[in-house]
């Protein structure tokens, strides 16, 4: 059975870019447009990996974190950050959080694949 | 008596010019940097749509062309496969090329993807200019509020008001936020697992 990601980013070409590619590798992709709508689809799916974005309106990427951390269901889930941010106070803040990788943007499609694939096979 | 008077009509009437002059250039200054700002702030709107358009109508292409070059990869690949294997060597190499272009088209679809990725770093950063841009004209309106320029002369006035427009840009230096977009070119970002 594939396993399913959630892509959550608040541009859509962003997210059509993530998509495309998990698709095409055979993935289930479930998008989010933040981070209150990430939190919401993660807790009505079975998630195998969170692909998730910092700077979003309404919940911002860490936040997100922070609540799913929290939840049984997926304090050990892989989450991987993928952000335009790469200074070591925001990554130092990412892996307190409980973040998994951090993937600077633009992202490469390969690259992007071989994280993953790491990380849940 | 009259003198007295005269002189006081004389300062009442200076003082109702200054107080014009101020109210007049606190008018100006505030349409002025109302306008000035409005213009800065729907040209970053106007570039948001552009590139929010062109990313659109590129990601529609992109699709379009890797659906395309799938299909065309698969008629390939059921020529292989219909040719007998007596078939002569150059059609063997033909189909052998034809692989070989399926597979650099799906390499620099690859590439695409990764410099398609421009229009979410250029929104954030236009995005950042645009509260920038906001920030400093609230500022400049509530210097002016304030009336921070209560000299007696125009010169005063004025030095006043240049006075107001530094407070303004130093405040808004001191609370705007870090630049989120810091690439200088679109070179794949790097990765770290923890």
């Amino acid at each position: 059975m594939a396993k399913t990601i959630l892509a959550v980013d608040d541009s859509a070409s962003i997210r059509q870019m993530v998509t495309f590619t998990l698709k095409g590798a055979g993935y289930e992709v479930i998008e989010a447009v933040d981070g209150q709508d990430a939190f919401d689809k993660a807790s009505h799916h079975q998630i195998n990996l969170i692909l998730t974005d910092i700077n979003m309106p309404r919940m911002d990427g860490l936040k997100l974190l922070e609540l799913l951390r929290k939840l049984a269901q997926y304090k050990n889930t892989p989450i991987l950050i993928l952000t335009t941010e790469s200074g070591d106070e925001i990554k130092a803040k990412g892996r307190a959080a409980g973040a998994t990788g951090w993937l600077v943007k633009p992202f490469d499609p390969k690259r992007l694949l071989e994280v993953i694939g790491k990380v849940i096979g | 008596m009259t003198e007295l008077q005269s002189v006081s009509d004389k300062l009442d009437n200076k003082s109702e010019d200054k107080l014009a002059l101020k109210d007049n250039d606190k008018v100006i200054c505030n349409n002025a940097a109302d306008e000035y700002f409005m213009g800065i702030k729907e040209d970053l709107n106007q570039a948001e749509r552009l590139v929010s358009d062109a990313v659109n109508n590129l990601v529609i292409n992109f699709r379009y062309i890797s659906k395309l070059t799938e299909s065309h990869h698969e008629m390939v690949l059921a020529i292989e496969r219909m040719t007998a294997p007596e078939a002569s060597s150059s059609i063997n190499e033909l189909l052998e090329k034809q692989m070989v272009i399926a597979n650099q088209i799906e390499q620099e679809l690859e590439m695409v993807i990764t410099s398609l990725q421009f229009g979410d770093l250029v929104a954030q950063l236009l995005a950042h200019t645009t509260r920038q841009v906001e920030m400093l004209n609230v500022e400049l309106q509530r210097i002016d509020r304030q009336g921070a320029w209560q000299g007696e002369t125009e010169r005063k006035a004025l030095d006043s008001i240049h006075s107001g427009i530094s407070k303004a840009v130093e405040v808004v230096k001191n609370k705007s936020k870090k630049k989120p977009v810091v690439q200088q070119g679109m070179q794949m970002g790097d990765v770290e697992l923890f």
